[in-house]
């Protein structure tokens, strides 16, 4: 029973039913912010009805929540927020970034917004749409419990890891921030500074449109 | 007094006639040829004839007076108490960033509720002096309204009572957002506004009293108030 070499059968029936129990019963800490939250309370009212697939209960509270739904856009003077949220969760957790704005600042390319949340908090599935329809919440959450299916206790360390350093600060390096948020869509028309004076855009010619 | 609204059309009807039947003072502008719709235009210039530097009617009916800025809050506070004004609700305090150089407007959208009238008064400030007066003296829900405007254009209100921040972080360097200088995507880069907006604890937007202070203070406060229910239940 108990074999060598490969992931034995015990461990392998362990990791089975510790991922049954957490997939179906993901608890989502709804953190709604824009219009994409008011498709997160669709898919969780009767018509779409979240609770078939365990998303039973909305867990206001962070520390009782598996799964972080950030649905709309996060403005800078948020984003402490948002962070000390994640910070506030227990493992096991994964977040969600639901709708353009969440996943990538959408339209708001401007001074007040964060440019994907992903730069504050790691992001397990992301949602385009703007906004994605209950369906498509109900698809990313299916796909959370996907990837729980795939998780085992045997890498459960190096899933599960967090750096207590980390707490407070962004997910992302300068680097990977500045690749992260760079202009691409209509805003490659925009400047940095207006009156034309040479900004990121015009320094990084490819990512403008002809 | 009687304030009777303007029909519709009038406007393009007395612009036609080239209004030449109204006496218009001779430091109006070109576009204070139309004749304001509102009479309190004309009794503010009758009662303050060096506060008014030029009226215009813009969208039709809505009538807009040009203030002196040392005179702003003498005035505003006349259409605030005078029995034949009574601008009572102060709609909105707002500016006007132009560029160019051009200066910035700080309006004023008045409301009086006993006349049903509607007043927009304006005052220019030069880039290089952005100070006014403050009138949350004459309405106190000027306060917030004029937070936001130093907020997010610079302008100074003197004898504000608490002149912070209100929409940014109060720890926010960049400037002010809605200044026709300032870059749509901010002037430090993603990086740096990622790692200090992260550095800001979410509880320092908030004074001591606005988290959970003033409570008991409101309740410490009334103790003069609860003595008198006592004696109401004697």
């Amino acid at each position: 029973m108990l074999g060598s070499g490969s992931p034995a059968f015990l461990t392998t029936r362990l990791d089975f039913v510790v991922n049954w129990a957490r997939r179906n019963s993901l608890w989502p800490m709804p953190f709604g912010t824009a219009c994409c939250a008011i498709e997160m309370m669709a898919s969780a009212a009767s018509n779409f009805d979240l609770a078939r697939f365990g998303m039973e209960r909305m867990s206001f509270s962070p520390r009782q929540a598996d799964v972080l739904i950030c649905a709309g856009r996060v403005p800078y003077k948020l984003a402490p927020v948002l962070r000390r949220i994640w910070d506030q969760m227990m493992q096991p957790k994964w977040c969600i970034s639901m709708g353009a704005c969440a996943s990538s600042g959408g339209v708001f390319d401007v001074y007040s917004m964060v440019q994907g949340i992903d730069t504050i908090v790691p992001v397990d599935v992301y949602i385009p749409g703007c906004p994605p329809r209950p369906e498509g919440l109900i698809y990313g959450l299916m796909m959370v419990q996907e990837k729980i299916r795939g998780e085992s206790l045997a890498n459960h360390a190096d899933l599960r890891a967090e750096d207590p350093l980390a707490a407070g600060r962004p997910r992302a390096d300068d680097r990977e921030v500045t690749d992260l948020t760079g202009p691409f869509g209509n805003s490659t028309h925009q400047n940095r500074v207006s009156g034309l004076v040479a900004t990121d855009a015009v320094g990084r010619s490819e990512d403008r449109l002809p | 007094m009687t304030r009777s609204k303007a029909p519709p059309g009038s406007f393009f009807d007395l612009a036609a006639a080239g209004a030449g039947a109204v006496d218009t003072p001779a430091a109006a502008s070109e576009t204070a040829a139309v004749p304001p719709c509102n009479p309190s235009v004309d009794a503010l210039r009758e009662r303050f004839p060096d506060g008014v530097l030029r009226n215009e009617v813009s969208a039709g009916d809505q009538d807009v007076v040009y203030v002196h800025p040392a005179r702003l809050v003498e005035m505003l506070g006349w259409l605030h108490e005078n029995p034949d004004q009574q601008y009572d609700h102060l709609a909105d305090v707002t500016a006007v960033d132009h560029g160019g150089g051009r200066p910035i407007e700080v309006v004023y959208q008045l409301w009086s509720i006993p006349h049903r009238a509607a007043l927009r008064v304006k005052c220019e400030l030069p880039l290089d002096s952005l100070e006014i007066d403050t009138v949350t003296g004459i309405w106190v829900g000027a306060n917030w309204l004029e937070r936001e405007v130093y907020d997010l254009f610079g302008v100074h209100f003197t004898g504000h009572p608490d002149l912070r921040r209100i929409l940014m972080p109060e720890g926010y360097a960049e400037g002010h957002p809605l200044r026709k200088d300032f870059p749509l995507r901010g002037r430090f880069s993603r990086a740096e506004q990622t790692r200090r907006a992260l550095t800001q604890d979410p509880e320092d937007y908030y004074m001591p009293g606005e988290i959970g202070g003033r409570v008991p203070q409101l309740v410490a406060e009334d103790a003069g108030g609860d003595a008198e229910e006592e004696d109401d239940v004697d």
